[in-house]
């Protein structure tokens, strides 16, 4: 199998699929088949074209050296996301045009003149040979998609959409990426693991992935730009005509000639023109050119100006054949039989008693303004197609009057405290007793404080290691708060040396040289990892969602004894780069007070499983 | 909640109510007590409907009376709508019942909305007809009497409906369930149990206890002999939404107006053309039967007794004084080849009349100078002939109605000759308007009849002016404020782009393209910056037409399609439904869209653009009537010479009434908000501005009474800001009454009665003898 640089999701001919760039080629598959319709190699691109920034539709129009019409590829997913798909397809769709218009210059001598569009299928001998020479560079990014489809997929509702999701969080979030590679592809952790904690970059995901906005309804109008008369058509014009008039399409559909595609065996994309006899096939070019000064255009501007405009309308024996008489009747041409909600069937009034009286007054009849008729019909057409686009269920009550009803008293949330009990006894206490006992207590109080707040902030998904610091001198500050002024001085002092350490080691970034640079932010955040599995497995999160993770008692210990494994390795690492930083002439201290608070935060968790485990065993 | 009011208890389905609802409910009970009438105006929005119903039932469920409730709306949504909210608090009152015996009470309560065949029709052939008068004339060929019995005695000789023959097998009084229907549930239980629809509803009429129908039913003669003569004198009657009731324009003139028109005419003819040839066939082979026939008919007419189960129903001939029935039937008609050979004449006249060229206005009088002995042509004689489809002949039945409105009335109608449709055409279109100009005249037997009639709406401003027009006297005539704890809408008036150039809808300027551009920026701002639903009214479908079309070509259009998408009304009413439904999911979808209507027109009626359905309403220029209308002219003569109001006067009352009507549709409940925008440099004006209703016309200030477009941009911005924050103060108690404020307010209303009493008891001096001694001194006694 062909690594896969890419993929999207695109529309192409009106069909769903999916789009690929691989290493060799562009290519295609309809959904639901296995093998891609349409291929196109490296070579063969010629030139790219996008859609607009900002146009409802995010379009990629890739043209080959003999045709210039290429394939047109619709992206399907949300307006931001498919512009990300499109912003990877065309850089590295660039590079390889790029290179290939270099091959083009330097070979101008050779015939690869436009191939003429009714010409049986020429083998291209040139080109196919360039092709390998360009594999290494594009495959450089292709590592980390290729990685991933070898993970294995966690049951979720959808194993397919989820990984894809999944996959997504990672394109927009690369250091995620890395640590995932690190851990989960190095075998250290789960895939299940790796993602607890992190649900909630799946479901940010999930959720933008399906807001959609509408498409734009605006009626495409083109006008003339210039002076003299041209209108300047673009793929999306013509995409948007044809969506909003489907008569266009039909007539373009019946009097261009269509083309269809074949693959070789030598997965070589040969695009044929039927050369039709019949005479009045129009070219592309021909066909707007007719359309624009054809009586249909004018109709379907319908406006007041195209009254006007009668004089220049030519009488056009093709598209006269499609002009549809014009809908300016009091009753729609096309009646619409649907059974209408009575709350606002306006129809079921009209014909609730028989009609009396006078006629009305010219200006109260409907429909005098014959020529807005059309027009009117025509935005009405448009806009309710958008809708459908999105389709909401709704409930018409329509007769309730909200603030008449009593509020309803929320359920609010409950005050969970730990040890409510001592926390009372301690205010009795403190109504009761004098101060010396007070200070003892609050003492506890604070420490308990501490280490919750401790867990708590471990809980966040991304723990920096400088909170790490900040928690472990602030609880030692906290503790000896009363007892010693000079170590909460020291740790004061430590904890700026520490922050100017980091410092400077910033500053001085580029003395570390990069690989080991590289290798110490790996160590740092598979440790914070770590640190976060351990912390969240000794007191699990209060997640709204469904988590992924282990539930039971048990499986918590288990992977929180698995965690202190990793955990205690990480001193060795540690010394391990600092060694390396001597080979490469760097000092190890640097090293070792870059990776400072992480051995500390390290250390804390591993005191604090120890003295867990020796209390359990007296426990018992 | 429950709460009595004087010794009447009241159940609110609802656990708060606002103070309005409160008063609106008092004046109610104060009218029925004193069987009087009243007008109450009551702001958008505030729960009018559910205020209404909810004191009504319990009025009616409390006094042994049971007096019923004859409730009438104007359109068929509204119908509905009310028909929901009853059904809602019956369950309400339901739940709230004590005993099982109270349970078993609210649960016999009955309540049905009528409307008209083509709505209620499920039969599987005709119910797909598009136009009503096709499934009346269809419905009744399958189920009028002389059918049905021949159908019953022969079975398979003629076609019969199923629905309508299952129904006739049910005991009467036992059609449907007791209980509140809705009209969707009518239609439901109609196609659950083979029965029909319509006929459930005509023949439960005098076994329910609330009937809701529109104001046709009960003003429009013809109708209301058939459906609303069996209601008993001491109904209750509600006109909801009755601004649609008062003056030019309204059902009351309609109902006794009519128009005629060349190709109608020529349709009457060939109509009588056939008649004539069918009395000659059957002359030929059924003398004796055409003869007996006829005599019945007369006989039947002379007694003036309507069949009770008549399935004839609304297209019998206009309503007859009483003389006119005892006299003798002409001899010129008395048979039926005679009649037809004298409506032959009749309609050869008309023609005659419509080849002049001039406008032509005459009374009735001097019409009837042609043709005196016009008296009555019923739809009997058609009917003997036992013709089908009967709504081949609807133009001859028209010249016929005609007539006989002609001949009936003199004073307070005009006949009016229109040549031309408009003053620049060449082509003659003639049209004959038969117009009726004193709107009392339609409602005068209901005032006359019933003995309780309550107008009500959120706009009827002038209040003064209804019982005048409409010839009776109130007991009670109010109007009430909106109480609010924070401006829950925004009354803004743009008189000018933000070019500075004066925007209005005035003729002289209405398609000057700065005035249009200057409408279009407002719309394209407003789209902008407003979430989900603005509706936008303009004075008339022909400028609303003439402006949609402008706007496209000055690329206006496009832009708002670039923020929301676009709705307007069309001429098909249909069409415009599926467009108002397409509207509402914009909305609720967060698409966002904009309706462009007509005020007057098919939509401003009726359909309530509430919450995220209207954020933003714009009226676009002043909704005035169309003041070349040689009717209108004619009426507000009329108006002058009776009534003494001033045709200005009027016309701008009218106005600033129709631009409240839409802005009003905003608005449900004080939560909701939206911002309303009178787009019109006219309405800067004082005088203007005090026409509109006192809920609305409090709220604008004097800043807001006259900006440009970028300022009125910039207050709305902050409106919207800060609206959308939530309430800090609290609103209860002040315009939010919790069941202790209800009290609360009582309490201090009896001790205010008290107080007054005291003072008058000091005034009078009774001795110093109070109440409570004379009591005494009796027991002793």
């Amino acid at each position: 199998m062909p690594t896969i640089v890419c993929t999207a999701k695109v529309v192409y001919k009106k069909t769903p699929g999916i789009l690929e760039l691989t290493d060799t080629l562009l290519q295609w598959t309809q959904n639901g088949q296995k093998a891609p319709s349409v291929r196109v190699p490296y070579a063969e691109a010629a030139s790219l074209f996008c859609s607009k920034e900002g146009a409802p539709q995010v379009k990629l129009k890739i043209a080959l050296f003999g045709d210039d019409n290429g394939h047109n590829f619709t992206f399907m997913a949300s307006n931001p996301v498919a512009l990300g798909e499109r912003e990877k397809f065309k850089t590295e769709l660039t590079t390889i045009i790029g290179r290939n218009r270099k091959v083009l210059d330097a070979s101008s001598k050779l015939p690869t003149a436009p191939i003429p569009s009714s010409t049986t299928p020429i083998p291209q001998v040139s080109r196919p040979s360039i092709v390998p020479s360009r594999t290494s560079a594009s495959r450089a990014t292709s590592v980390s998609s290729d990685s991933i489809r070898a993970t294995p997929i966690i049951p979720g509702i959808d194993p397919a959409a989820d990984f894809r999701h999944r996959k997504n969080v990672f394109l927009n979030n690369p250091d995620l990426a890395v640590l995932h590679r690190e851990l989960v592809v190095g075998g250290h952790i789960t895939e299940a693991e790796f993602w607890e904690g992190r649900e909630h970059l799946i479901y940010t995901q999930v959720a933008q992935d399906s807001q959609r906005k509408g498409k734009s309804g605006v009626i495409v109008d083109p006008r003339t730009e210039t002076v003299d008369g041209v209108i300047q058509l673009t793929p999306q014009l013509i995409q948007d005509t044809f969506e909003q008039y489907p008569v266009v399409a039909k007539a373009h559909s019946e009097n261009v000639p269509s083309k269809v595609f074949t693959c070789n065996v030598n997965d070589v994309v040969r695009i044929f023109f039927f050369t039709n006899t019949d005479t009045t096939k129009l070219s592309e070019a021909e066909f707007w050119t007719r359309y624009f000064r054809s009586k249909l255009f004018n109709a379907h501007r319908a406006s007041i100006r195209s009254a006007a405009t009668q004089h220049v309308v030519k009488d056009d024996p093709i598209f006269d054949k499609y002009l549809e008489k014009d809908d300016d009747e009091l009753e729609p041409r096309r009646q619409r039989d649907v059974a209408m909600d009575l709350f606002v069937d306006l129809g079921a009034t009209r014909e609730d008693h028989e009609d009396t009286g006078n006629e009305k007054d010219v200006t109260m009849q409907a429909g005098k303004q014959k020529g807005a008729l059309p027009l009117i019909r025509k935005g009405e057409g448009p806009s309710s197609k958008r809708l459908k686009l999105t389709t909401d269920e709704r409930e018409v009550e329509g007769i309730d009057i909200e603030d008449l009803h009593d509020l309803e008293p929320s359920a609010g949330i409950a005050l969970e405290m730990q040890d409510s009990q001592r926390y009372f006894e301690g205010q009795m206490q403190d109504t009761g007793q004098d101060g010396t006992k007070e200070s003892l207590d609050i003492k506890s109080i604070i420490r308990n404080t501490v280490v919750n707040l401790q867990q708590w902030d471990l809980n966040l998904s991304q723990v920096n290691s400088l909170v790490l610091v900040l928690c472990y001198h602030s609880s030692k500050m906290f503790l000896k708060l009363k007892v010693e002024r000079k170590a909460y001085d020291a740790a004061l002092v430590s904890m700026t040396q520490n922050v100017h350490a980091r410092l400077d080691a910033q500053s001085r970034k580029n003395d570390i040289p990069e690989n080991l640079f590289k290798q110490m932010r790996s160590c740092q955040s598979a440790a914070n990892e770590f640190l976060r599995h351990f912390w969240a497995s000794i007191s699990p999160p209060m997640s709204e969602g469904p988590t992924l993770g282990p539930s039971t008692p048990s499986q918590r210990a288990a992977k929180a004894a698995k965690m202190i494994a990793f955990l205690s390795r990480t001193h060795e690492k540690v010394t391990a780069l600092a060694q390396i930083a001597q080979q490469q002439s760097v000092d190890p201290a640097r090293v070792e007070v870059a990776m400072q608070p992480v051995l500390r935060a390290v250390d804390r968790a591993l005191t604090f499983y120890h003295n867990k485990r020796l209390g359990q065993r007296l426990d018992q | 909640m429950k709460f009595n009011i004087d010794t009447l208890p009241i159940i609110f389905p609802y656990d708060r109510i606002y103070p309005e609802q409160y008063a609106y409910m008092c004046d109610l009970k104060r009218t029925l007590d004193a069987t009087g009438h009243c007008v109450l105006e009551m702001p958008s929005g505030t729960g009018k409907t559910v205020s209404l119903l909810s004191l009504i039932v319990s009025y009616q469920q409390f006094y042994p009376t049971r007096r019923k409730l004859i409730y009438c709306s104007r359109t068929v949504p509204e119908i509905e709508k009310a028909l929901a909210e009853l059904k809602r608090l019956m369950s309400y009152r339901i739940s709230c019942a004590e005993t099982e015996g109270e349970k078993q009470k609210e649960r016999d309560f009955t309540g049905l909305g009528l409307t008209s065949r083509k709505n209620l029709c499920i039969h599987t052939e005709v119910s797909k007809e598009k136009k009503g008068k096709v499934v009346d004339a269809r419905c009744r060929d399958l189920t009028n009497s002389a059918v049905c019995e021949k159908g019953r005695t022969d079975p398979g000789s003629v076609e019969l409906c199923d629905w309508h023959e299952n129904l006739g097998q049910l005991e009467p009084g036992t059609l449907v369930p007791r209980g509140i229907m809705t009209l969707a549930d009518v239609l439901q239980h109609g196609k659950d149990n083979t029965t029909c629809p319509y006929f459930t509803v005509r023949r439960m009429l005098p076994f329910v206890d609330i009937i809701i129908y529109s104001f046709h039913y009960l003003l429009d003669p013809k109708v209301a002999e058939q459906v609303s003569k069996e209601m008993s004198k001491d109904a209750i009657v509600v006109f909801d939404e009755a601004h649609n009731i008062g003056l030019t324009y309204n059902v009351c003139i309609e109902s006794l107006s009519i128009d005629l028109t060349r190709p109608m005419l020529d349709s009457a003819a060939r109509s009588v053309g056939k008649l004539g040839d069918k009395i000659e066939e059957i002359k030929v082979t059924d003398a004796a039967k055409l003869q007996n026939e006829y005599a019945n008919l007369v006989e039947g007419l002379q007694d003036n007794t309507t069949d009770p189960e008549d399935q004839d129903g609304f297209m019998t001939a206009p309503v007859l004084p009483d003389d006119l029935l005892h006299e003798a039937i002409p001899g010129n008609i008395r048979k039926a080849e005679h009649f037809v050979a004298f409506l032959k004449r009749f309609v050869e006249y008309l023609k005659t009349r419509m080849r002049v060229l001039h406008v032509v206005a005459e009374t009735p009088l001097s019409f009837l100078q042609h043709l005196k002995d016009i008296t009555y042509i019923e739809r009997r004689p058609l009917r003997t002939l036992e013709l089908s489809r009967l709504d081949e002949h609807a133009s001859l039945q028209k010249v016929a109605s005609f007539a006989t409105l002609v001949s009936t009335y003199e004073k307070g109608f005009l006949l009016i000759l229109e040549p031309f449709e408009t003053d620049s055409a060449t082509v003659p279109n003639p049209i004959f308007h038969f117009t009726c100009l004193d709107p009392s005249l339609a409602i005068k037997p209901v005032f006359e009849r019933f003995s309780s009639v309550v107008i009500t709406s959120g706009t009827i401003s002038p209040l003064d002016m209804y019982p005048k027009m409409l010839q009776f006297t109130p007991v009670v005539q109010e109007t009430y404020p909106m109480t609010l704890t924070r401006n829950a809408f925004l009354p803004l008036v743009i008189t000018r782009g933000s070019d500075q150039v004066a925007i209005s809808s005035r003729f002289e300027v209405r398609n000057d393209p700065a005035v249009v551009r200057n409408f279009g920026s407002i719309l394209i701002e407003y789209s902008k910056i407003v979430p989900d639903g603005i509706v936008a009214f303009f004075p008339s479908y022909l400028y609303m037409e003439s402006i949609v079309a402008a706007w496209n070509d000055m690329g206006i259009l496009n832009e708002v399609w670039k923020n929301k998408l676009i709705f307007v009304e069309t001429p098909d009413a249909n069409e415009t439904s599926i467009a108002l439904e397409n509207y509402r999911r914009a909305c609720d979808n967060g698409r966002g869209a904009v309706l462009l209507s007509v005020a007057r027109g098919k939509v401003s009626e009726g359909i309530d653009f509430d919450h995220n359905y209207g954020r933003a309403v714009i009226m676009f220029g002043v909704p005035y009537q169309y003041t070349e209308s040689r009717i209108l002219k004619a009426r507000l003569e009329y108006l002058r010479d009776a009534y003494r109001i001033r045709e200005s006067e009027f016309l701008g009352f009218d106005a600033m009434r129709n631009a409240a009507q839409c802005v009003g549709r905003v608005l449900r409940g004080k939560t909701d908000w939206g911002l309303m925008v009178f787009a019109d440099k006219r309405f800067a004006r004082a005088d203007k501005r005090a026409k509109l209703p006192r809920w609305i016309n409090q709220y604008i200030t004097e800043t807001a009474s006259n900006l440009s477009t970028d300022m009125a941009l910039t207050l709305s911005k902050l409106f919207m800001r800060t609206i959308s924050q939530n309430p800090n103060e609290n609103q209860t108690g002040i315009s939010l009454w919790t069941l202790d404020d209800v009290l609360k307010a009582q309490a201090k209303q009896a001790a205010e009665v008290e107080q007054q009493n005291d003072q008058e008891g000091d005034e009078y001096g009774d001795g110093g003898i109070s109440d409570q001694m004379m009591i005494d001194f009796e027991l002793d006694g």
